[in-house]
């Protein structure tokens, strides 16, 4: 047995039943201790497709993912799947083959020093120099990547280490997750103690809950203590989106509950959050009427960014089932934020007989709720997260930190492979879409039934829309309208696909859209100048949102969703 | 600008001084000077890291001792 079928049993011994990669001259003794395994291994078209793949497997499914490069450019190509895991906190490791270490340091064929160059983006690292390290390194890896808050490892392994004999090393045997900290009494006795006094109180929800295992705990804290909740981006999902105490999204594209709850609240109980620009607005005037109460497992995070009065590092779960024992008194307040909710709800009376996206996006929410959702980058991924009906955080695969483009539709493939039975849909957009589009061929070679929505409207429509707001109209290369057709391209790929630009069609398409046994495309196209809104902008605090010129407050928004 | 001296205990393993110098600087620190020694037991890097930055020194240490071969991280301000 050498390294790399040793290596093979070992990430048998950890669990690992799928892995996505794509073979080169390092790795190849990897790739030949594979063949007849018992892991399933996933051929990508693209390596940074294999660790997009991984991270939406983990995402969806908790586990830990695992991607395969060889050295060199397969290994630079990871490198943003890997950077995706880090600031979005996914459980990876990356393995890559590196050339042999005679050949190390002297600028050798495909030798790069993807050690190093992800030193900034990856949570550990292990350059494997002699097969003796090599039993570490794996269960060092696993061990990481999964506990206290994930992230990626990467193993970089010398050719000609793969193929050392390793009949000598023991036989891999995974290492336990690190045990939770427990948060100290003193700490939460203050809290209980600064939102027992509260009058004002919103709970601030971010992706450490779902990582914590700590949904249950969070509703269970909401619904006890009656407090109204703002989500984040990642902290979408922990609460219903139908639930009576849910204000949606905060931050530059939150609602207008959302944004004014967090304005005008007095205590802020952050859960799993950290303050992010994207969340906050411009900070120093973020909840500026509010005491903060931190909650993370993450000590870094606590202080970093906003001063905490209560900070409290620890299990999310102990801290909420404790704080659910608090009952403020803040019913005036309550009402106060449920009453904007009412009246400042979305809108989906677009008028014009063309798609309106995020009417088109809770309609099919509607009709798959239990589907996991996996995003790319833009508007459309805006609108996902404002729009979309979720129940579970699991469930709604967004690349939040890092906003990579291409990130959908691997993670798609990923997240399909991760839950075989479940409906996953890809939601994309016509830039994103094209920088990953090449893993069409691995959907329909492993037959994945991915439904993609691709939201088609010619332009890089993000960065279109700031250039119509605050650059003058001035639209620098943000023009697609040179596109691909998009469904023929599918069709050349063997992907089943239809396209729809009518409000009126919406219906039927989705219909065939679901209908369709294997991989299948929506083309849809929508008008290039539709904005995201509200919108916060730059170095303006969160009450100071752009709203959609056309918007009207009304007395119950979803009256007006077309039937 | 405020400056910091941190004693740190590393791991003598490949890419510590890196990632500790790295994170630094990252972070919004420069690197003022840097002095460091490994001792008979040979796996440990024993380092003495002065910088300065207009973020506290808790925000930096707080961000060292996130890192695996990080087994120990004090900072005070530099005399």
């Amino acid at each position: 047995m050498n390294a790399a079928q040793w290596l093979v049993r070992a990430l048998e011994a950890e669990g690992v039943d799928t892995l996505f990669g794509y073979p080169g001259g390092a790795i190849m003794p990897f790739y030949d201790a594979l063949y007849g395994s018992a892991l399933k291994h996933i051929l990508v078209r693209h390596e940074q497709g294999a660790a997009f793949a991984a991270n939406g497997y983990a995402r969806a499914s908790g586990k830990v993912g695992v991607c395969v490069a060889t050295s060199g450019p397969g290994a630079t190509n990871l490198v943003t799947g890997i950077a995706d895991a880090m600031f979005d906190s996914v459980p990876m490791v990356a393995i890559t083959g590196q050339v042999p270490t005679h050949l190390m340091g002297t600028d050798a064929f495909q030798e790069v020093d993807v050690f190093g160059m992800t030193l900034p983006v990856v949570k550990h690292s292990f350059l494997v120099r002699s097969v003796d390290e090599l039993p570490q390194a794996v269960g060092e890896a696993f061990r990481l990547a999964r506990s206290g808050r994930p992230g990626p490892v990467l193993i970089d392994l010398p050719k000609n280490v793969q193929t050392v004999d390793a009949t000598h090393l023991p036989a891999h045997a995974p290492a336990a997750t690190d045990a939770v900290p427990q948060p100290q009494t003193h700490t939460l006795r203050a809290a209980l103690e600064l939102l027992s006094k509260a009058r004002r109180p919103l709970a601030y929800a971010g992706g450490g809950i779902a990582l914590a295992d700590a949904v249950a705990e969070f509703r269970t804290f909401v619904e006890a203590t009656e407090i109204p909740a703002v989500l984040t981006l990642r902290g979408i999902g922990a609460l219903p989106a139908t639930h009576p105490l849910n204000l949606g999204m905060l931050g530059m594209h939150g609602t207008q509950a959302a944004n004014l709850a967090v304005q005008e609240c007095d205590a802020l109980v952050v859960i799993g959050a950290r303050f992010d620009d994207r969340a906050t607005g411009k900070l120093s005037e973020f909840a500026p009427h509010a005491k903060v109460i931190h909650l993370d497992l993450d000590a870094a995070e606590i202080g970093k960014l906003r001063a905490a009065e209560v900070g409290v590092r620890g299990d999310l779960r102990s801290s909420l089932d404790l704080l659910a024992t608090v009952r403020p008194d803040c019913a005036h307040w309550r009402e106060h934020c449920l009453d904007n909710k009412r009246r400042l709800g979305f809108r989906y009376d677009a008028p014009g007989p063309g798609v309106y996206a995020p009417a088109l996006l809770k309609r099919l929410s509607q009709r798959v709720p239990a589907a996991i959702v996996s995003c790319d980058v833009g508007q459309h991924q805006m609108w996902v997260a404002q729009h979309w009906q979720f129940n579970d955080p699991r469930k709604h695969l967004t690349s939040g930190s890092l906003g990579a483009m291409g990130f959908g539709l691997p993670a798609a493939m990923g997240a399909q492979l991760a839950m075989p039975d479940a409906q996953v849909i890809c939601v994309s957009g016509d830039g994103s879409f094209m920088m990953n589009v090449q893993e069409l061929a691995t959907l329909v070679r492993y037959r994945l039934p991915v439904k993609i929505v691709l939201l088609d409207n010619q332009r890089l429509g993000m960065v279109r829309q700031w250039q119509e707001l605050f650059f003058a109209g001035r639209y620098s290369e943000t023009d697609l309208s040179d596109n691909p057709d998009f469904a023929a391209l599918a069709r050349a790929f063997g992907v089943e696909a239809m396209f729809v630009d009518c409000a009126a069609d919406v219906n039927d398409a989705l219909d065939r859209l679901l209908a369709s046994d294997g991989p299948a495309l929506l083309h849809v196209a929508i008008d290039a100048m539709a904005n995201v809104w509200p919108l916060v902008p730059p170095n303006r605090n969160n009450a100071q949102m752009l709203l959609d010129p056309q918007t009207l407050e009304m007395e119950d928004a979803d009256a007006a969703l077309p039937t | 600008m405020p400056r910091y001296q941190l004693d740190l205990t590393l791991r003598r393993a490949e890419g510590a001084l890196g990632r500790v110098i790295g994170t630094a600087e990252r972070r919004g620190f420069r690197p003022l000077s840097v002095d460091g020694e490994t001792r008979e037991d040979g796996d440990r890097w024993y380092l003495r890291l002065s910088v300065e930055g207009e973020r506290s020194a808790e925000f930096l240490t707080a961000q060292l001792e996130k890192l695996y071969d990080c087994l120990a991280v004090e900072a005070m301000p530099c005399p």
